[in-house]
């Protein structure tokens, strides 16, 4: 049995003669969290982008669960089971964190087009997003409007809006930044307990929470993957070294 | 403060109590001044739904607004006339009963809203500006063009068209049919914007690209608002033409389009009683002003430029300040 739930293979795009992705191959196992690390610019948020589909490749594949989804839209890729968070927060402003969950219940449980029934009669959803919220430790804020929420809540509530879709894959790009100690503690131990429902590739800047998290880390540079491997591989390797750890390590 | 729910509860009443003073002191005039403010304002209600709700800036609403207008006044024309409105494969005459004309004037409202949806939701901003102005004066020129209702001149139908058991050329019985349409578009918009649907249709008129994110299709959330606020306005074309037994090529104008964001916009965007307040303000100042100048319509400019400056919220903000669907 295939392993590998997420298999990006030759994935390549060209912004005129600027290759943003250059040939990339990337997998994601069952219960694991892939890191892709690179310096700013490498085309790491290109890739995510191509991934769900809002970016079309040149060329490639990507096939998600054995499906082949290179061909579908962004729309469709995200009803059959990529969930993402944004670079930069993406959240319904004037919605409270809540009703933003329960948005992101909607589609998956076929709720989107009920044109005359009460939303406040559809309590499963409430209790669902109240689960939600406990679990990203937003639900002492579940009233609040989105665009009041610190920036570091808004990070939580992405992640809690790509829970809510109980997707097969979870594609967070820098769900980590802006966020104080507790706020990036408490996005590892959540991400820990996440992964056994749904991998995740991870784009993050972030080292330390890079470092504890991952279970494989990638790097890409100029669009390209330039190494793979453990924690410790990718610690070691001079490359890597060279090209974005610098003298970090 | 006065909340909004309670100040539309007065709007109501208020709709009741004018035209029952117009029978007690004999003034037929301000009953059928009111029915037209209700018809005018159904036609914002439909305007508000795409617009205010989901953010669906249409400046051909006019379109629907004189599909429901001409298609009330042709299906008059040919029963009063007695000719066959179609005469090809079958047969099928015309009429002036409402409880034919209003199943079609939905039917057909909805079909064009569809149709011109279809190819402009694909666009956004001023483009979808652009391309549903563009509908509307294709349908506007159309009208102009076409000899047998009237061309230019317009159609008249003499009598408004009938309903069993009451005399809708009674003014007040007209305006109670208009004022329960109204309570109609008022309440179908009211359940479509508190159900699943109508908050996947605010959350896209805020934020598309995370509404997709979702894997909720905007495109159809958008259509199926623009379909339902089509069909609304079309309505009040079809009692437009009824209370005036006429219609023209006028109600097909980008004017009219103007007008009727004119009614959402003075009365409050996403406000459910906003555009009935916006057309009840524009008709006043047309009787106030205008029996003073014919330029009213420059101090109705300047009082928009106001609103848009200092109370975007519309009159009906002036009530109840915050409004999240704004």
């Amino acid at each position: 049995m295939n392993n590998n739930i997420l298999n990006i293979k030759n994935l390549s795009k060209s912004f005129g003669a600027f290759k943003v992705t250059d040939d990339i191959a990337i997998d994601l196992k069952f219960n694991e969290i892939h890191a892709l690390i690179g310096p700013n610019g490498a085309g790491k948020s290109t890739l995510i982008k191509q991934i769900v589909g809002s970016v079309k490749h040149d060329i490639g594949s990507i096939i998600l669960d054995q499906e082949d989804i290179t061909d579908l839209t962004d729309i469709e890729r995200a009803k059959i089971g990529i969930s993402r968070t944004f670079q930069v927060s993406s959240v319904i402003p004037k919605f409270s964190a809540l009703e933003n969950i329960i948005l992101s219940l909607l589609e998956k449980n076929q709720k989107t087009f009920q044109l005359f029934q009460n939303l406040q009669s559809n309590k499963d959803l409430f209790s669902k997003a109240e689960r939600i919220l406990i679990e990203i430790e937003l639900d002492n804020q579940s009233s609040t409007l989105a665009s009041e929420l610190s920036h570091g809540d808004r990070r939580k509530l992405e992640v809690g809006l790509a829970l809510a879709m109980n997707p097969k894959v979870f594609l967070f790009d820098e769900p980590m930044a802006g966020l104080d100690e507790a706020g990036t503690k408490m996005m590892i131990n959540l991400f820990k307990k996440i992964k056994s429902q749904s991998p995740i590739l991870l784009i993050e800047h972030d080292m330390d929470a890079v470092f504890a998290l991952a279970d494989r880390i990638s790097v890409i540079v100029y669009g390209k993957i330039v190494a793979t491997g453990t924690v410790e591989e990718i610690k070691s390797n001079a490359l890597v070294h060279d090209v974005y750890l610098g003298y970090e390590v | 403060m006065i909340t909004e729910k309670f100040f539309n509860k007065w709007i109501f009443l208020l709709l009741l109590i004018i035209p029952i003073l117009g029978l007690i002191f004999n003034e037929p005039y301000y009953i059928t001044l009111t029915t037209k403010v209700i018809i005018l304002g159904i036609a914002g209600v439909g305007l508000n739904l795409a617009l205010g709700y989901g953010g669906l800036i249409s400046f051909g609403h006019a379109a629907f607004f004189g599909i429901g207008g001409y298609v009330t006044a042709i299906m008059s024309y040919h029963a009063i006339n007695e000719e066959l409105l179609f005469d090809w494969l079958i047969a099928i005459p015309g009429s002036s009963e409402m409880l034919i004309i209003w199943p079609l004037v939905l039917l057909i409202s909805a079909f064009f809203s569809f149709l011109i949806g279809l190819l402009s939701l694909r666009t956004s901003g001023v483009y979808f500006i652009m391309i549903t102005l563009a509908f509307a004066q294709m349908l506007y020129y159309f009208s102009i063009s076409w000899p047998t209702y009237g061309g230019e001149d317009g159609l008249s139908i003499f009598m408004r068209s009938s309903l069993p058991l009451v005399n809708t050329m009674n003014p007040l019985i007209f305006f109670f049919i208009c004022l329960f349409w109204f309570a109609i578009s008022i309440y179908v918009t009211s359940k479509l914007i508190n159900s699943p649907y109508g908050m996947a249709l605010q959350a896209t008129k805020q934020n598309e690209e995370r509404v997709k994110s979702v894997g909720i299709e905007t495109f159809k959330v958008k259509l199926i608002a623009f379909v339902f606020s089509g069909a609304i306005t079309g309505l009040a074309g079809s009692l437009y033409t009824d209370l005036n037994r006429f219609v023209s090529p006028s109600v097909l104008d980008w004017h009219m389009s103007g007008e009727i964001m004119i009614f959402v916009i003075l009365g409050g965007i996403a406000r459910l009683y906003g555009p009935l307040i916006g057309a009840a303000f524009f008709i006043i100042l047309e009787q106030t002003l205008g029996a003073y100048t014919e330029n009213w319509q420059f101090w109705l400019g300047l009082i928009l430029i106001l609103e848009i400056l200092y109370a975007r919220s519309g009159i009906m903000g002036l009530f109840e300040k915050k409004n999240k669907y704004e």
